[in-house]
C-alpha cells in the first residue's frame, strides 16, 4: 500500500486464456490446474512478475465451495492453498512481488432475481478468504463483479475474515452500467462506505471503451483507482475467442490511463504478460498523485446514486407508523403489500429516497426491519433510510442492505455514538447526527452547533469522513416554542458555514398540534431551504411541500430553463402530482383523492371492467347510501362472479380477470376501513398458504392465485417463492392451516414440490395441497402426491371454496 | 399487426376473436397489450453471444457439440445434414425482471401482460440476430438452421452449464443458471442451431416445428 503513494503500482493480466494455451482443456475449471499442473499455473506467475508486475493474482477466480465443495475429488482448502502456493514460489523466485487472492463472481445471482441468499454469498466468500489468509496472501481482489449486491457480499466478507487490504474492481458495459444496473457513482459511493483500499474496473471493455467510465470514476472517487481492461473487445474465430488490439496499442491506452490519474494498471481476458511488460514500459515513470478527497455525501441503491448536497434532497416519511393507525394496522397485519404501496406511491411523487421506520412495541422490529427493506430494494430502485432506534434493528437492515444506505439516526449522547458508528464505519452510510445529548436539546443555536461539533469530532476517530454526516437540526413545534423555527433555521445555516457539514430536517415536526399543518409546514420548508437546508424528510404526496420544492429550484438556479417546474406545471394548472413525468417505469399510483375517473359507472360495472380508481370511489359513494354487507353482496359478488364466469367459457382473458380483481380489491379496501370504524372486523373465510417451492424463482403464477383468492375473501399467508420445504411444514403446521397451495414452473422444480407435499404429509398431516404450474398435468399432480391440480387460478379458488367451506362466508 | 404485439397476445392464450367477447374488453386487451410492450421495450437491454462449434454424431448415437457431448433425437434431428453448430445466449437482462418483480407485487394484471410482452420482445431480438448470421452463414456459402433450446423434446437442461460455460455467458451478459438449472435474469434464452453446407428443404421453425399439438399458445396455422 505504502508503494501506491509513491509511484504507479502494476497488476498482472489474463490467465485462464494462457491456461488454454498450455492445454487446459475447454471446459475444464481453471483452478484444477493449482492441483493438477502447478508448474504451469507458477510459471504464468512467473512471467508476469518477469514482465515487471507487482502484484500477481493467485489462480482462484472461481474457487468456491459451489464448484469445489469440501467432500469432492478436490476439496476448496486444496485448491486455493495451492494456488496461493504457486503465487508465493513465483514471487520468491522473482524476487519480488505480492500476491493477491483473486475473488470472482459466485456463478449465482442472488436473490431476489436469483436463488443465492446474500448470507450464503457472504459465507461462500469468507470461506475463500480464510482459507486465502491463512496461506499467505498479501491482499483480496474481489473483481470482475457485475453485481453491486454481490459485490458487497465479497468485499464484507474479505474484511470479516481477513485483516488484509481489499480492492474491489467491477465490470462496466459500453453505456457505463453494470450488468445489474448501477454507475462509476453507485459504485464508487457502496465501496468507499464500505472502506475498500482500491476500487476500479476491469474486464467488459477493452483500454479505448473503457476510458469514459474511468474519466467518470476518477471524478468521483476518493481512492486509489485500479484500471485492468481486456486487450480490446472479443470476437469468435473458429470457435476460439481472440481480442483485436495487440500489446503495443494496449500499452499505449493504458499510458494514458495513467496520464488521467489512473494509480493501478493491470490487464484482464486476452491480456498477456507482453501486453504488461510493454505497458509497464511506457507506464513506469508517469507522475503518481492520490486522488483528493471528493467530499460528496452519496446514498445509493443498487442502480441510483442520489447526492445530497447542491439539489435539495426529497426524503419521503410515509413509511412510518407515527400517528398513523392504518399503518400501524399494516404493521401488525404483517402487511407488507400496504407497505411497498406506500414506497411506491412516494416515488411516484418525486421523492429521492424513502425513509423506512417500521418501530412498534409490540412488533419484532429486527426482523421486520430487516425484511421491510429487501422486500421495499427487491421493488423499488430508490435509496432508502434506515429509521430505528434499535442498534440491532439498524445492523441488520444495513447488513442486507444493496447499497449505501441513509441511516437515521445517532445523537450527541456517548451511548448512542457508541452503538451507531461502528456500524456505520462497518458498512458505510450517510448517518443522520441529532444535535441533542444527554442534557437535551439545547434551546439556542450555538448549543446545538457545539453538539454538531462534538458529533463530529467523535465520528473523525471512528474513520467516518464528515460528508458521510449529514446534522439535523431539530425541529420542534412552534406551538411550544414560538422561537423554535427561528433557532432551527439558524443552526442549519451556521451548521453550513462552520462547520461545512451538510443539513437534514424532518420538516413537517414545526406544526405539531397546530391546524391546517401543511401552511405552516410548506412556509418553513421555503425558509430552511432558503437557509440551506440539503435533505427534507416530508411527505412528497403533499401537493404544498412539492410546490415549494419545484419553485425552490426554480427560483434558485437549480432547475435549468425551469424544465422541471414546466414540465410539471405546464399541462396541469392545478398540479396534480400524478401529472409528472415521473418514472414511466414506475407503477402506477394509487387511486388518490380528486383523480379523474369516469362518473357514470357503478362499483358493479367498473369491477367488471377493471378500473381500479373508480371502483374504489364508487365504493365510497355507495357507503353513503348503504350498508356495507350489503354492498358486498350485491354489487361485488355478482360482478366477481360474471367475470370469473366469463373468464372460465373464454369471453374474459387473464389479465381482464386479474384487473377485475384488484379493481375489487381497492373497493374491498374502502369498505373495510368503514367497518374497522364501526367496530365490526370482517371475518376471513380461512388461511391458504402460497408459495413457490424450493429452487424456483417464477413466482407470478402464485401471485396471480393470492390477488384471487383474496378477492374471495380468504387470508393468504404468502410465503414468497425460493421456499424451503421445512419453511412450509412449519408455517402449516403452527396456524394449522388447512389448505396449502404450491407452485413450480420447470420439471426441474416439480421434485421440490414433491418433497414439500411429502414433508407437509408428516408435519401438518390435516392440510391438503393443491399444485399448479406450467409443466403440471392432473397425473404429474397425483403422482406426487398433490391432493388437487389446479388449472388456472379460478380453479383452484373453487378448491379453496371446497376444502375451507364453513367458514363465515362474506 | 405487428408480429410482437400478435405474439404478445398469443402468450396470453388471447385470439380476440370471441364472438361473445365485447367490444371495450378487446379494444382494453390490445391497448394494454401495447402499453406494456413499449414498456418492456424500454426496460430491455438486450445483449447476446454466440460461438461455432464442430459438431460429430458419434457411433454410440450421441452429439459431439465442442462444448459438450448429449443424445437428444430432437436436436440430432434439427442438426441432421449439418457439419458445425452455432451455440447462442441471449438475455433481456436483470431490468426486465425487477419490472415483473414490482409488478407482480404492486399489480399483478400487468404483470401478467409485461410477462408475454417482454417473451415477445426477446424472441423478436432473436429473430433479428439470427436473420443477420443467416446472411452471413449464406454468404458464405452455408446454411443455418432454426434454433433449437435444451429444455425443448428431449434437449437436456442440463447441458445448460456447459453451454454458458462455453460462452462466458456469466462473465459477459450477466446470465446465471440457478441451483435448478432455471436462467437468471429469467428472460433469457440459449440455443443451438446447425451450420450445413446445404440449404434445409422447406423448414418450420419455433412454435410449428414442435410436437405438442394441442398446446393452447400454438400458432394459428394461417
Amino acid at each position: 500500500m505504502e508503494e501506491i503513494r509513491k509511484r504507479k503500482v502494476f497488476l498482472d493480466g489474463g490467465m485462464g486464456s494462457l491456461l488454454q494455451e498450455r492445454g487446459l482443456p475447454a471446459g475444464q475449471l481453471p483452478e484444477t490446474w493449482n492441483l493438477q499442473r502447478p508448474e504451469v499455473v507458477r510459471q504464468i506467475h512467473l512471467e508476469y512478475l518477469q514482465a515487471g508486475c507487482d502484484i500477481v493474482t493467485a489462480n482462484t477466480f472461481g474457487a468456491n465451495g459451489l464448484k469445489f465443495p469440501a467432500d469432492g475429488d478436490m476439496p476448496l482448502e486444496q485448491v486455493v492453498t495451492a494456488a496461493v502456493a504457486c503465487a508465493k514460489d513465483a514471487v520468491r523466485a522473482a524476487g519480488h512481488g505480492a500476491v493477491a487472492l483473486d475473488l470472482g463472481p459466485t456463478g449465482r445471482l442472488l436473490r431476489p432475481l436469483g436463488d443465492l441468499d446474500f448470507e450464503d454469498a457472504c459465507r461462500l466468500y469468507g470461506e475463500v478468504v480464510r482459507i486465502g489468509a491463512r496461506a499467505g496472501a498479501d491482499l483480496i481482489l474481489a473483481e470482475t463483479m457485475s453485481d453491486s449486491y454481490e459485490l458487497k457480499a465479497a468485499v464484507l466478507a474479505a474484511k470479516e475474515h481477513s485483516d488484509l487490504p481489499v480492492f474491489a474492481t467491477v465490470v462496466f458495459d459500453g453505456s457505463g452500467k453494470l450488468l445489474t444496473g448501477g454507475s462509476a457513482a453507485s459504485v464508487t459511493a457502496l465501496l468507499e462506505g464500505l472502506g475498500v483500499d482500491v476500487l476500479g474496473i476491469n474486464c467488459g471493455l477493452g483500454p479505448v471503451q473503457m476510458k469514459a467510465i474511468v474519466r467518470e470514476m476518477l471524478e468521483v472517487s476518493s481512492t486509489p483507482v485500479l484500471v485492468s481492461p481486456n486487450a480490446g473487445l472479443p470476437r469468435s474465430e473458429h470457435g476460439k475467442t481472440v481480442y483485436d488490439i495487440d500489446a503495443d496499442a494496449f500499452a499505449a491506452e493504458m499510458e494514458e490511463m495513467g496520464r488521467i490519474g489512473v494509480q493501478l494498471l493491470g490487464g484482464c481476458c486476452g491480456t498477456t504478460p507482453e501486453h504488461i511488460r510493454k505497458m509497464i514500459r511506457r507506464c513506469r515513470n508517469l507522475p503518481q498523485a492520490l486522488p483528493e478527497e471528493k467530499n460528496r455525501t452519496v446514498v445509493t441503491s443498487y442502480s441510483q446514486a442520489v447526492q445530497i448536497g447542491g439539489q435539495p434532497v426529497i426524503i419521503g416519511e410515509r413509511i412510518n407508523p407515527t400517528g398513523k393507525s392504518r399503518f400501524k394496522q399494516a404493521l401488525r397485519d404483517h402487511d407488507m403489500e400496504y407497505i411497498l404501496r406506500e414506497g411506491a406511491a412516494q416515488q411516484d411523487w418525486g421523492a429521492h429516497v424513502l425513509d423506512v421506520n417500521v418501530g412498534l412495541p409490540e412488533i419484532d422490529e429486527p426482523s421486520f426491519m430487516e425484511e421491510t427493506v429487501r422486500e421495499l430494494q427487491s421493488v423499488l430502485d430508490l435509496p432508502l433510510q434506515i429509521d430505528t432506534s434499535d442498534p440491532e434493528a439498524m445492523e441488520r437492515a444495513l447488513r442486507i442492505y444493496n447499497g449505501k444506505a441513509l441511516i437515521n439516526s445517532v445523537n450527541g449522547k456517548q451511548e448512542s455514538m457508541d452503538a451507531v458508528f461502528p456500524l456505520v464505519k462497518k458498512y458505510g452510510g450517510v448517518v443522520v447526527a441529532l444535535t441533542l445529548d444527554e442534557n437535551g436539546i439545547p434551546e439556542t443555536a450555538e448549543g446545538r452547533l457545539r453538539i454538531a461539533k462534538a458529533i463530529c469530532r467523535r465520528a473523525e476517530e471512528y474513520g467516518i469522513r464528515r460528508c458521510d454526516l449529514l446534522i439535523d437540526a431539530l425541529c420542534l413545534t412552534v406551538s411550544a416554542d414560538s422561537r423554535s423555527a427561528r433557532t432551527t433555521l439558524e443552526t442549519v445555516r451556521r451548521v453550513k458555514e462552520e462547520l461545512g457539514v451538510g443539513t437534514i430536517l424532518g420538516v413537517s415536526n414545526i406544526s405539531f398540534g397546530l391546524p391546517q399543518r401543511e401552511n405552516l409546514n410548506s412556509t418553513f420548508f421555503a425558509m430552511a431551504l432558503h437557509s440551506g437546508l440539503d435533505a427534507a424528510i416530508i411527505n412528497p404526496g403533499s401537493e404544498a411541500m412539492m410546490r415549494v420544492y419545484s419553485s425552490f429550484r426554480a427560483l434558485s438556479d437549480l432547475d435549468p430553463h425551469c424544465g422541471d417546474y414546466i414540465r410539471r406545471y405546464a399541462v396541469q394548472p392545478g398540479g396534480n402530482p400524478e401529472g409528472t413525468s415521473q418514472g414511466a417505469s414506475a407503477p402506477k399510483p394509487l387511486p388518490a383523492a380528486g383523480q379523474p375517473a369516469k362518473r357514470d359507472l357503478t362499483l358493479q360495472e367498473s369491477i367488471v371492467r377493471g378500473l381500479r380508481e373508480r371502483a374504489a370511489q364508487a365504493a365510497e359513494e355507495e357507503l353513503r347510501a348503504r350498508d356495507a354487507l350489503a354492498i358486498i353482496s350485491e354489487e361485488m359478488i355478482p360482478a366477481l362472479d360474471q367475470v370469473g364466469q366469463g373468464f372460465e367459457k373464454g369471453t374474459f382473458f387473464l389479465p381482464q380477470l386479474l384487473m377485475s380483481a384488484e379493481a375489487a380489491k381497492a373497493a374491498f379496501a374502502v369498505i373495510r376501513e368503514r367497518l374497522e370504524q364501526s367496530g365490526t372486523r370482517q371475518e376471513s373465510r380461512g388461511t391458504v398458504i402460497l408459495a413457490t417451492v424450493k429452487g424456483d424463482i417464477h413466482d407470478i403464477g402464485k401471485n396471480i392465485v393470492k390477488v384471487l383468492l383474496e378477492n374471495y375473501s380468504f387470508r393468504v399467508l404468502d410465503l414468497g417463492k425460493d421456499v424451503a420445504p421445512e419453511a412450509i411444514a412449519e408455517a402449516a403446521a403452527k396456524d394449522q392451516v388447512k389448505l396449502v397451495g404450491l407452485s413450480a414452473l420447470m420439471t426441474t422444480t416439480v421434485p421440490s414440490m414433491e418433497d414439500t407435499i411429502r414433508l407437509l404429509r408428516k408435519e401438518a398431516p390435516w392440510a391438503k395441497v393443491m399444485v399448479g404450474g406450467a409443466v403440471l398435468t392432473e397425473e404429474y399432480a397425483a403422482s406426487i402426491g398433490a391432493d388437487r391440480y389446479c388449472r388456472d387460478a379460478m380453479a383452484s379458488v373453487k378448491y379453496a371454496q371446497e376444502v375451507l367451506d364453513g367458514g363465515d362466508g362474506l | 399487426m405487428e408480429k410482437e404485439l400478435r405474439e404478445t397476445l398469443r402468450y396470453l392464450g388471447y385470439r380476440g376473436r370471441t364472438e361473445q367477447e365485447p367490444e371495450t374488453g378487446r379494444q382494453q386487451m390490445l391497448a394494454l397489450a401495447e402499453d406494456c410492450l413499449r414498456e418492456a421495450r424500454q426496460a430491455a437491454r438486450p445483449r447476446c453471444l454466440w460461438k461455432e462449434q464442430p459438431l460429430q454424431f458419434l457411433e454410440d448415437g450421441r452429439l459431439d457439440l465442442g462444448l459438450f457431448q448429449t443424445r437428444s433425437q430432437a436436436l440430432a434431428k434439427s442438426l441432421k445434414d449439418c457439419t458445425g453448430v452455432l451455440f447462442f445466449a441471449a438475455t433481456l437482462g436483470a431490468e426486465t425482471d425487477r419490472l415483473l418483480g414490482r409488478y407482480g407485487r404492486l399489480q399483478v394484471s400487468r404483470a401478467v401482460v409485461l410477462q408475454a410482452a417482454a417473451a415477445a420482445v426477446l424472441e423478436a431480438y432473436c429473430d433479428q440476430v439470427f436473420e443477420e448470421k443467416k446472411k452471413e452463414y449464406e454468404s458464405r456459402g452455408q446454411f443455418l438452421r432454426p434454433r433449437f433450446s435444451p429444455g425443448y423434446g428431449d434437449f437436456s437442461l442440463e447441458c445448460q452449464p456447459a453451454l454458458l460455460a462455453g460462452l462466458e455467458a456469466g462473465k459477459r451478459i450477466g446470465i446465471t443458471l440457478t441451483g435448478r438449472y432455471l436462467m437468471a435474469p429469467s428472460k433469457s434464452v440459449t440455443a443451438a442451431a446447425g451450420i450445413s453446407p446445404v440449404p434445409a428443404g422447406c423448414v418450420t421453425e419455433g412454435c410449428e416445428a414442435c410436437g405438442k399439438t394441442d398446446c393452447a399458445y400454438r400458432r394459428d396455422e394461417a
